[in-house]
């Protein structure tokens, strides 16, 4: 039956609606003159509507005079009159058609570059280093070799262990795992000295291996040599070995801020100018660029026009926002201007202590006068300075 | 069709066993739950309304009861009937 539907539709069918009182008698001589009527629904008393292929319709005339009875048609549906519809609009279903082509043709190539991962590398140099071996918006996805482009940028950028190039719809996600930096492992088998890394006064040396050349509460500077791995004996030949020691010391650092009473704050006035700018592929449109604010703030805000999902078109629209704003002199109290140092020397010294240190003592000295505020920090932490040195 | 002729065709399908639809010409009618009837071997329908529906058969007049009843399909032997049935009557 379904694949009768299916006929029908691609023949075309009308739906008629049949008016007579021998409505009976209508379908009887249909079905015996071989016409195929189907869908008989029974409206009212004297009305029926049916459906009807295209080439029977005009064989019902003799029909209806035979029973008295009035047809007209409610509906055209099928494959013929969609046919028909597309023939009478050709402009639009054509332009339409290469529509999807265009699209379908667009979404073959790359259009976004997206890197996942990175900390300390530049995302840029990535770009660039994928630029050269192929991998650049606008490149057509079919030619792309994935796995030489991944050697390629592995082998040129040292600072990368690990790359993968994802193609997800348009976009390209290139996900990069960096090589960890710390200092150069030396091997177990290798011989080293053990040398201070600061400058510090030594709470507590506990050599594991190695000879000792200073002891707890010794003064030691930065790259002083703190156990050596030669060893001297009497009678023996001198050896050398891999020192072990952990070197617990006290350490000092040291900060200054300064801030002036009087500050030249800037505030938004308010005012906003927007500009925008439309980018296609590498081309850019755009109209005037040009702000009369005496100080602004500049946000830039880069948005795909189009995109489905992973989708995305090389169609951009730039917006630069403009917010302008008003110079203005502010005095602060002594107390705030404290309260300021104070924040911005903690943040600053949190960044150069490690993180396994212990902090001992941590002293802020203020010194005021009329136009500013100094401050001087100082923190005593004790941590481990100890760092091993290969003997060559 | 005498009913000594079909007497005989009758006792004829009973010993060959052969289908009685055929060779009696009487309807074959298939229900499916009560949402479809398909009757074969028709000669025609005799009424049509939403609530019921007679056909001719061979063998008498089948009339079917129901609600909303429409004909999906019509064709020289076959017809099929869809809808809420209640009552098959013969």
């Amino acid at each position: 039956m379904f694949i009768i539907r299916i006929w029908n539709y691609l023949r075309g069918y009308a739906i008629i609606i049949v008016k007579g009182l021998k409505i009976e008698r209508f379908i009887n001589l249909a079905v015996v003159n071989n016409i195929y009527i189907w869908d008989i629904e029974k409206l009212d008393y004297t009305t029926v509507k049916a459906k009807i292929g295209l080439e029977n319709f005009r064989r019902l005339r003799d029909i209806v005079r035979k029973t008295d009875s009035s047809v007209s048609i409610l509906n055209k549906r099928g494959f013929p009159f969609i046919l028909r519809n597309i023939r009478r609009r050709k402009l639009f279903y054509s332009s339409l058609f290469l529509l999807f082509v265009f699209i379908y043709i667009m979404s073959s190539f790359v259009w976004m570059i997206e890197i996942v991962g990175t900390k300390n590398v530049d995302n840029e140099n990535i770009l660039r280093c994928l630029y050269n071996e192929g991998l650049k918006e606008g490149s057509w996805k079919g030619r792309l070799d994935r796995r030489h482009i991944e050697n390629q940028v592995l082998i040129k950028m040292p600072e990368l262990s690990w790359i993968g190039i994802q193609i997800k719809g348009t976009k390209a996600v290139v996900e990069v795992v960096e090589k960890s930096e710390g200092p150069p492992l030396i091997s177990r088998t290798d011989a080293c000295d053990i040398i201070a890394a600061k400058d510090g006064v030594i709470t507590k040396l506990l050599v594991l291996s190695g000879d000792p050349l200073v002891k707890d509460g010794d003064s030691v500077r930065k790259g002083q040599k703190l156990v050596t791995g030669t060893i001297l004996r009497e009678n023996l030949e001198p050896r050398q070995i891999h020192s072990i020691a952990q070197v617990s010391a006290r350490t000092w650092y040291e900060d200054a801020e300064e801030i002036p009473l009087q500050q030249i704050g800037y505030r938004p006035s308010g005012k906003v100018a927007r500009q925008y700018k439309l980018k296609l592929l590498d081309k850019e449109f755009s109209g005037k660029r040009s702000v009369d604010f005496k100080d602004f703030n500049e946000y830039v805000e880069e948005r795909h026009l189009i995109s489905f999902g992973d989708y995305v078109f090389p169609i951009k629209l730039i917006e630069y926002r403009f917010e302008e704003l008003v110079p203005e002199l502010k005095t602060i109290t002594v107390d705030e201007a404290k309260e300021r140092c104070a924040e911005r020397l903690n943040a600053r010294i949190k960044l150069r202590i490690p993180e396994d240190a212990v902090i001992l003592k941590k002293d802020i000295d203020y010194y005021t006068d009329k136009k500013s505020v100094k401050a001087k920090i100082s923190v005593e932490v004790l941590e481990d300075i100890g760092v091993k040195q290969k003997i060559y | 069709m005498g009913k000594r002729s079909y007497k005989l065709r009758e006792k004829l399908s009973n010993t060959f066993e052969l289908p009685k639809d055929i060779v009696l010409d009487v309807s074959k009618i298939i229900i499916i739950g009560t949402g479809q009837i398909t009757v074969e071997n028709h000669k025609g329908i005799i009424e049509y309304s939403e609530e019921l529906i007679r056909i001719n058969t061979g063998s008498g007049i089948t009339a079917l009861h129901g609600k909303n009843l429409a004909i999906k399909t019509i064709f020289q032997e076959e017809i099929t009937i869809t809808g809420e049935i209640t009552n098959i009557e013969f």
